[in-house]
């Protein structure tokens, strides 16, 4: 088994490693995307690895006592330590390897939040794990919901989405006001010394996230990825369409994915033209199901805007590129 | 300087106290005897499918606890707390308990429990679960009657009889009944309810069951009251159309899995450290079949080996064999059906209902040992037996699985 | 002892040091491999010390900047889990922004050691001297030991490295020191050799709990209710190991720097014949020796009880030493409101440790010296004079707040 991770593409399912580091057994949802990012993100970094896991479904559904389905190392993390568990990890492991009390070698440190260790709660402790020069690998599975308590709206829920916070009523139809975060531009442009950043949907394009796992771990220092992944059980959908509607979510092009490698950005998929209506990814999903025109039309008017108005498109939110005096 | 106590007044001495201690040697049989003391107060129990059933659980037990205020009883419901959050297909219980006593005595008696002792009535949603649920890890594959009593009953929805469902259940030491409500497994989600009247039907049910939990009349008039009157027929066809069946002592299967024995404290690693899964191998504590409703059958002859079944399968239950083909793990497959629908060769992979298997034998093992007897008893499998709801907002069609040979070219 | 060996002890040097600076250079003597800071008033100057030390080549440890408390103490259980020795600290309202991380920390046994710079808790905010900070930990599992001196600071220190990772014990450990006068006040410290601290500290080894790929252990999954009371029970008999890994630790560093550091659990000042104690943790006990020296001058036979350890809490042996006494005066330098008796979190451990006694003293409260208040010598004085006319009038829930203007 190779050390390092020297960064190849892997082209093709036939060349993904049959391997698993995430195994069965674990209580998740029929169909359930996270476990997806679980399974690809473990595959990608093989056995010689560390992985931090907040509290999330992540945490409670996988890794139920006194059992687990980790092949690799895990330890559970406080919701909004993500970056803090990173860090921690991977300065103990340089601390004990410069003092020759453990072997040198190149071990990955990967954690893992949902929405709120991801981009609500856990933000400050991401930013400054960001600013350091540790390897680690912090990975959002954003199923746009604080899923594990029940499906709660987080900074990463859509738009209008339903949610046991923001349920549609006989007077308010609309309690979910508040339009996604751009984590990953925001971290990009707070952090420039971060070699690699990234967006990518579990199963859309393929291997798209096992690619982007592998980049970041290879490119050295810490890294970023915010992926999208489907929730069968927050969004209400039939769990055999995950894959399905992370396809749809790249062909509308509401959740742009891209990469920003060393400071310049790349879209890794390119939405096609025209792109999908945004209307036929919304109406698979039971939490749009109160939806009137107006609410897809606005949505769609949104993406639009994030597509057509925006310098970086799908990326960072500024409309006209010269700063002006 | 005056002294004050916290009280404001001067405190005496405390030891002058004199202690009776009461001699407890020969009333230890006082103790024992009031420990088993049986009371009166009714359990129902419904087994769900998590998520998809979650509304319907509750829609069921509400009624009842309204019905017994109706006849001047009490009563209350609760969910097993250890179940949430609630995982699609994962089988879940909710419960409603119902007596004639006081809310007070009813409450000291029944309440703050993780689930009732046993159960007089044992409802279940979605007749799969008749094979056996497994919650949580470490809980081990349980029988569904598991909380049935001495003359209680088990109460599935389903388009089976009662002997076909005894199949799959275990054996008793005492007498119970075994009663079927016609009717398909009602799945919703968790923003969309699917109503197609189950929850009613089954409570018409239930009155006729065991009309000392509820009787028909204030089941309907509470179903009419609260529901709205249209919804009082489907009460009376529950009652009308169910089917009860006495069986016996030793009617039913030996329960083939091991239930697992919890540690003593002292008998496990201190600092919440567990033993990892082995390279190649799987989380030995927690098969995941008792989730699903229905599993992947493969024609395996019809396989181009495009591997996307593997690829997409969030449970890893799909083992690459030498010739490029996939085995499935039914121990751990959950039938989410992500497989079938990323399989490009049509009708090659289908989902089909669990109930018409009897092991979680490899299917490909069946393949190699003869390629025509696997091919035919996964032809044979199939049939429009069960229904999906793809698109839970209503808008796209329901899915019928599994379309039969006729349908397809070899 | 041998010639090296008393060489080695010679070689202990001298320096004027705050307690904050004793600290750090225990921290720079046990070789830690991680340290997250964090800045808050009066534990800060620790950090700002070993940063020194680390920026001088003194030793060489990974040092984070984190952005919180709750992020520092995250960062250094992750590092213990891997198999770093570890150290970070806080004050006050911080310590409190750490709390996720602190109660995580003691279920998950690993034994980060910690500097708590004993402040008042906002609001106000408020620097000055209070226990409740550290005090809040104290039913977690943490092991909980109050400093009097920057000597006893840097003793402590390399102590609680030796008996927090040892195998029978493994838990985390607070050191709790007065802020401002023990903090930033300076004294002279005898600063061990690194030879000697070697002898004495073994290497930080958490066996097959280590978390490494050579070692894919999974560490705290999620339990359910068929878990928890037996995960707890075993930290509660884990806890029970400790007194006698205490015992043999400070023995073992008696003997090895050959120097005598009294009991390891408490110190008693003039307490052979003594009729009435007063009794407390941290500075004010020291203030407490001056008094009680004036009055044992004047024929009164009292005496002074400095309670060290708070976890695991010295129940038998304060009993012992407690129980002939007529009368107890428990100085709390915290609060409690609405408890038992409104009074100090002290008081009633104290109280709950008397109760079996066949003679109960009677023992009497004072709140005193919040915030950073100046615990005066005459006011001891008059705590030690009320005590005994409680005593006199048969009072045995007499609480009272020092100080205050009223």
């Amino acid at each position: 088994m190779t050390d390092e991770i020297v960064f190849e593409k892997i082209r093709g399912i036939h060349n993904v490693l049959r391997e698993e580091f995430y195994s069965s057994g674990h209580r998740t949802c029929e169909g359930c995307e996270p476990a997806m990012v679980m399974r690809m993100f473990s595959k990608a970094a093989g056995p010689r690895t560390i992985a931090l896991g907040t509290t999330g479904c992540m945490y409670v559904a996988n890794t139920a006592y006194m059992t687990t389905p980790w092949v690799i190392p895990w330890m559970h993390a406080q919701l909004g330590a993500g970056g803090s568990s990173a860090l921690g990890t991977s300065a103990g492991l340089r601390a004990l390897m410069k003092k020759g009390k453990i072997p040198k070698e190149k071990i990955n440190t990967i954690a893992f939040c949902g929405d709120l260790g991801g981009a609500d709660m856990g933000l400050a402790a991401i930013s400054s794990a960001l600013q350091t020069d540790y390897d680690l690998l912090i990975i959002l599975y954003d199923n746009e919901s604080a899923a594990n308590t029940d499906i709660q709206a987080t900074g990463m829920t859509t738009w209008g989405a339903q949610t046991t916070f923001t349920p549609t009523g006989s007077v308010k139809r609309i309690m979910q006001n508040r339009w996604k975060k751009n984590v990953a531009p925001m971290l990009a442009a707070g952090h420039p010394n971060v070699k690699y950043i990234a967006t990518a949907i579990a199963s859309y394009p393929p291997l798209d996230l096992l690619n982007k796992v592998r980049k970041a771990l290879s490119v050295g220092g810490p890294t970023f990825i915010h992926t999208l992944a489907p929730c069968p059980k927050g969004w209400d959908y039939h769990p055999r369409y995950s894959d399905k509607l992370g396809e749809l979510a790249a062909r509308t092009g509401i959740f742009p994915v891209y990469e920003i490698e060393n400071g310049v950005a790349r879209l890794t998929y390119k939405p096609p033209t025209p792109r999908v209506p945004v209307r036929e990814y919304l109406e698979m999903q039971g939490r749009f199901a109160h939806f009137k025109d107006e609410d897809f039309q606005y949505v769609q008017s949104h993406v639009d805007a994030m597509w057509e108005d925006w310098e970086l498109p799908g990326i960072v939110p500024i409309k006209d590129g010269r700063i002006k005096s | 300087m005056r002294m004050k106590n916290s009280e404001g007044k001067k405190g005496g001495n405390v030891l002058n106290m004199e202690r009776k201690i009461v001699k407890l040697t020969s009333v230890s049989s006082v103790f024992r005897e009031a420990a088993s003391t049986e009371v009166d107060i009714k359990n129902i129990e419904v087994n769900y499918r998590g998520v998809f059933q979650k509304t319907l659980a509750r829609r069921i037990c509400k009624p009842i606890v309204y019905a017994a205020k109706e006849e001047g009883k009490t009563g209350f419901g609760y969910g097993r707390y250890s179940d949430a959050p609630e995982r699609d297909g994962v089988p879940c219980k909710y419960f409603a308990v119902v007596a004639d006593l006081t809310e007070e005595d009813l409450e000291a008696e029944a309440g703050g429990k993780v689930e009732p002792n046993d159960v007089d009535v044992s409802i279940v949603v979605d007749d799969t679960m008749t094979k056996g649920v497994e919650p949580w890890a470490y809980s081990g594959i349980r029988p569904i009657s598991e909380k049935v009593k001495t003359g209680g009953t088990l109460l599935v929805v389903s388009e089976r009889n009662p002997l076909e469902l005894l199949k799959n259940v275990e054996k008793k030491k005492f007498p119970y009944k075994i009663a079927v409500v016609p009717g398909m497994h009602s799945f919703s989600g968790l923003w969309v309810y699917k109503d197609d009247l189950t929850d009613v039907r089954v409570l018409g049910a239930l009155a006729r069951v065991d009309s000392d939990i509820v009787s028909l009349q204030s089941i309907k008039k509470v179903v009419g009251e609260q529901q709205g009157e249209e919804r009082v027929r489907a009460v009376e066809d529950g009652y009308n159309s169910v089917v009860i069946k006495s069986i016996a002592p030793g009617e039913g299967i030996v329960w083939p899995y091991k239930l697992p024995e919890l540690p003593k404290w002292h008998e496990f690693q201190e600092g919440i450290v567990v033993k990892p899964v082995k390279r190649g191998g799987r989380n030995e504590d927690y098969k995941r079949f008792t989730t699903r409703t229905m599993r992947p059958v493969i024609r395996f002859d019809k396989c181009i080996k495009c591997d996307r079944c593997w690829y997409t399968c969030p449970d890893e239950c799909f083992d690459p064999t030498p010739e490029g083909l996939f085995d499935v793990n039914y121990n751990y497959c959950v039938g989410c059906g992500r497989c079938a629908e990323v399989c490009p060769v049509p009708n090659t992979i289908v989902m089909i209902d669990e109930l018409k298997f009897d092991t979680n034998e490899s299917p490909y093992q069946k393949f190699k040992e003869s390629k025509d007897a696997y091919t035919n008893w996964a032809e044979e499998k199939k049939g429009k037996t069960r229904v999906n709801y793809p698109f839970v907002t209503g808008t796209g069609l329901s899915v019928e699985e599994a379309k039969t040979k006729s349908e397809e070219k070899r | 002892m041998t010639l090296v060996e008393k060489k080695l002890v010679q070689k202990q040097r001298e320096d004027l040091l705050t307690g904050c600076e004793a600290v750090a250079h225990a921290v720079m003597l046990a070789d830690v491999d991680v340290i997250a800071a964090y800045p808050i008033r009066p534990y800060t100057e620790v950090m700002d010390a070993v940063s020194k030390l680390i920026a001088d080549g003194k030793f060489e440890a990974e040092y984070i900047i984190a952005e919180g408390e709750h992020s520092q103490f995250e960062i250094v259980k992750h590092a213990s889990a891997v198999g770093a020795r570890v150290f970070a600290g806080s004050s006050g309202t911080g310590w409190m922004y750490a709390m996720e991380a602190l109660a995580v920390t003691a279920s998950d046994r690993l034994p980060v050691v910690a500097l708590v710079g004993n402040r008042a808790l906002d609001d106000p905010g408020a620097f000055g001297v209070e226990h409740n900070d550290a005090l809040a930990v104290r039913d977690l599992g943490w092991l909980l030991v109050w400093a009097a001196t920057a000597q006893e600071a840097l003793d402590t220190t390399l102590l609680l490295y030796r008996i927090a990772e040892d195998p029978q014990v493994m838990f985390p450990a607070a050191l709790a020191m007065d802020g401002g006068f023990l903090t930033h006040s300076q004294h002279m410290v005898r600063i061990p050799s690194k030879e000697l601290v070697n002898k004495f500290l073994p290497p930080y080894s958490l066996g097959d709990r280590r978390l490494h790929p050579d070692n894919p252990i999974s560490i705290a999954p999620q339990a359910n209710e068929d878990w928890v009371i037996e995960i707890r029970k075993q930290n509660a008999e884990a806890t029970k190991q400790v007194p006698a890994v205490v015992n043999k630790a400070y023995k073992e560093f008696e003997e090895v720097f050959n120097r005598d550091l009294g009991n390891p659990w408490l110190e008693e000042y003039m307490m052979e014949d003594a009729d009435v104690t007063i009794l407390g943790m941290g500075t004010l006990a020291i203030t407490a020796k001056a008094a009680v020296k004036r009055l044992r001058k004047r024929g009164l036979k009292v005496g002074v009880v400095r309670p060290k350890w708070f976890r695991p809490f010295p129940t038998e042996l304060l009993k012992k030493i407690l129980s002939p006494v007529g009368a107890v005066a428990v100085v709390d330098r915290d609060f409690a409101y609405g408890s038992p008796f409104y009074s100090g979190v002290l008081y009633s451990e104290i109280r709950s440790t008397l109760y079996g006694s066949r003679n109960r003293p009677t023992i009497t409260n004072f709140i005193a010296g919040l915030g950073g208040r100046e615990i005066s010598i005459a006011e001891v004085i008059k705590m030690i004079e009320a005590t005994y006319k409680a005593k006199e009038e048969g009072v045995d829930d007499y609480v009272q707040w020092v100080g205050v203007r009223e």
